[in-house]
């Protein structure tokens, strides 16, 4: 699915790409102007974050497209897949659609000279998880909505909430520790606390480890529960 | 064979939309007819694993449908009412997804893909994105993933919705070209009579009727149908249309009388069912 629809996507319809990459390249401007420079390496970081988060908040929309629109979804329950291989193929395939943003955000991070192999790992990881747990989220929107015109107002909510103003693009000690564990119920918020961490922008949070694994099983369980493979 | 002992289904809204069906179906092809909301749609969703029944029980080859769902699901395909192809996909490529996802491998669902697209008159078609093809193109390339498929049972639920008449014979002749046994539900009664040999009525999702189209319009032998919009004796009233059914010769009577004549055809069980046709 990721390479019908993703890279299909990319070629047929170039403004997924540009979605996805409008946001945080605009962000990370602003925050260049505004710190005058000080703050581009959260920006830069922020941004791999903010990326896979929008991009995964956004599948809700096709998600809920192929379920009650297209009744993609109901074809596909007839065939050998199941609920996790089809929310992973249509996960992957935002994945697809975020590749040329973060090209260009590793481009910045090696001009900024962010990376090391170790953090670029774990980076990696830290996406994956990202990825698994806003895209679990997606699915289970996509699944409550009862109308696709409903999920289009709901993510553009949920972007701003779970992408936005978690400390993705500023110093996650900005703010009070009550607030971040309270932010931390969007998982870009661990996500962000840890990618920080392991460059050495701002100390190392251990808690937020479990916190993105637990918020991961559990998004993803519920995803699975909420998604309407069979419905009830 | 296709089973079901007392299947029902009530909604979380409460709407009932099948009460105590059984019935069996081992035909070639049989249609479910009935209008919008009879439980067509919900009979079939619930045989081919995609709901599950408030109560009763169904089987398909013997395979109980809630314990045997994924075997079931390597026998039968089933295209949902009103589908729509992935639009930025081309035909070919939405087949070849479908039939991966059905457990062949790339090199064979390229094969099969092309084969069936070709079969379905699709052949000019096979690479632009199907958004751009009509609605009864975008309709025959689910016939093609479902030939393609080889599967044992085909559900097609209202095949030919909102189609023009020429596509849907189109669609029709793309159908006959499936194999295994096909259960179509529309509420077309000439799709039900062109490609079925049984038909089954089902309205407030109970079975009304079963047969084929020959036993069903049997009742109606040497009749025809007058139609009037003013009163015509002990006529049925659906809408503001009068109908009667007169035998053949009666019929000449009512020549020059201001009214239509017309071939019995399966509209007519409704008629006399009291369930308001849909035209």
């Amino acid at each position: 699915m990721a390479w019908f629809y993703g890279f299909k996507t990319i070629r047929r319809a170039y403004s997924y790409v540009i979605a996805s990459l409008i946001t945080p390249l605009t962000l990370l401007f602003l925050i260049y102007i505004i710190s005058d420079g000080r703050l581009v390496t959260y920006a830069i970081t922020g941004g791999f974050v903010a990326i896979i988060a929008s991009n995964g908040l956004a599948s809700a929309g096709d998600a809920a497209f192929f379920r009650l629109q297209l009744k993609i979804q109901d074809l596909f329950v007839t065939t050998n897949i199941g609920p996790l291989d089809y929310m992973l193929g249509l996960t992957f395939s935002f994945i697809v659609f975020s590749i040329p943003g973060l090209v260009l955000y590793a481009v910045l991070g090696a001009w900024y000279h962010l990376f090391s192999l170790t953090n670029s790992l774990i980076l990696i990881g830290i996406l994956l998880l990202l990825t698994f747990a806003t895209s679990a989220i997606s699915f289970i929107i996509a699944g409550l909505v009862g109308h696709v015109r409903n999920v289009w107002g709901i993510i553009s909510i949920l972007s701003v909430v779970m992408t936005v103003l978690p400390p993705t693009f500023y110093p996650y000690r900005l703010i009070p520790q009550y607030l971040l564990y309270l932010l931390a119920i969007s998982p870009a918020t661990p996500a962000a606390v840890l990618a920080q961490g392991v460059f050495n922008l701002s100390p190392f949070d251990p808690v937020m480890i479990p916190v993105l694994l637990i918020e991961t099983i559990a998004y993803v369980g519920l995803a699975i529960h909420f998604t309407r493979w069979r419905e009830k | 064979m296709i089973r079901t002992e007392g299947l029902s289904k009530v909604y979380s809204d409460g709407t009932r939309a099948l009460d105590d069906v059984s019935i069996n179906i081992d035909n070639r092809f049989t249609a479910i007819i009935g209008r919008n909301g009879a439980g067509k749609t919900t009979l079939v969703r619930i045989l081919s694993t995609q709901l599950e029944p408030s109560s009763g029980r169904a089987f398909i080859d013997d395979l109980d449908i809630i314990k045997n769902a994924d075997r079931i699901r390597k026998k039968v395909v089933s295209i949902p009412q009103e589908a729509s192809p992935i639009g930025i996909l081309t035909p070919s490529e939405q087949v070849k997804l479908y039939l991966i996802a059905r457990g062949m491998t790339s090199s064979e669902s390229s094969l099969a893909a092309k084969k069936s697209l070709e079969d379905v008159g699709l052949s000019e078609s096979l690479d632009k994105p199907t958004d751009m093809l009509s609605g009864g193109t975008k309709r025959k390339v689910f016939v093609a993933m479902a030939l393609a498929s080889n599967a044992e049972i085909v559900f097609l639920d209202e095949p030919t919705t909102g189609l023009d008449p020429i596509s849907r014979l189109e669609v029709w002749a793309a159908v006959r070209k499936l194999d295994g046994r096909i259960i179509l539900t529309t509420h077309y009664m000439e799709e039900a009579e062109n490609l079925s040999k049984d038909v089954i009525m089902i309205d407030s999702g109970t079975i009304l009727e079963r047969g084929s189209v020959a036993e069903l319009l049997n009742r109606f032998k040497d009749k025809v149908r007058i139609e009037s919009l003013n009163v015509i004796g002990d006529a049925f009233k659906v809408g503001d249309i009068y109908i009667k059914y007169v035998n053949e010769k009666e019929a000449a009577e009512y020549i020059n009388k201001g009214v239509t004549i017309r071939r019995i055809s399966l509209d007519d069980l409704f008629v006399i069912r009291g369930v308001t046709v849909e035209h």
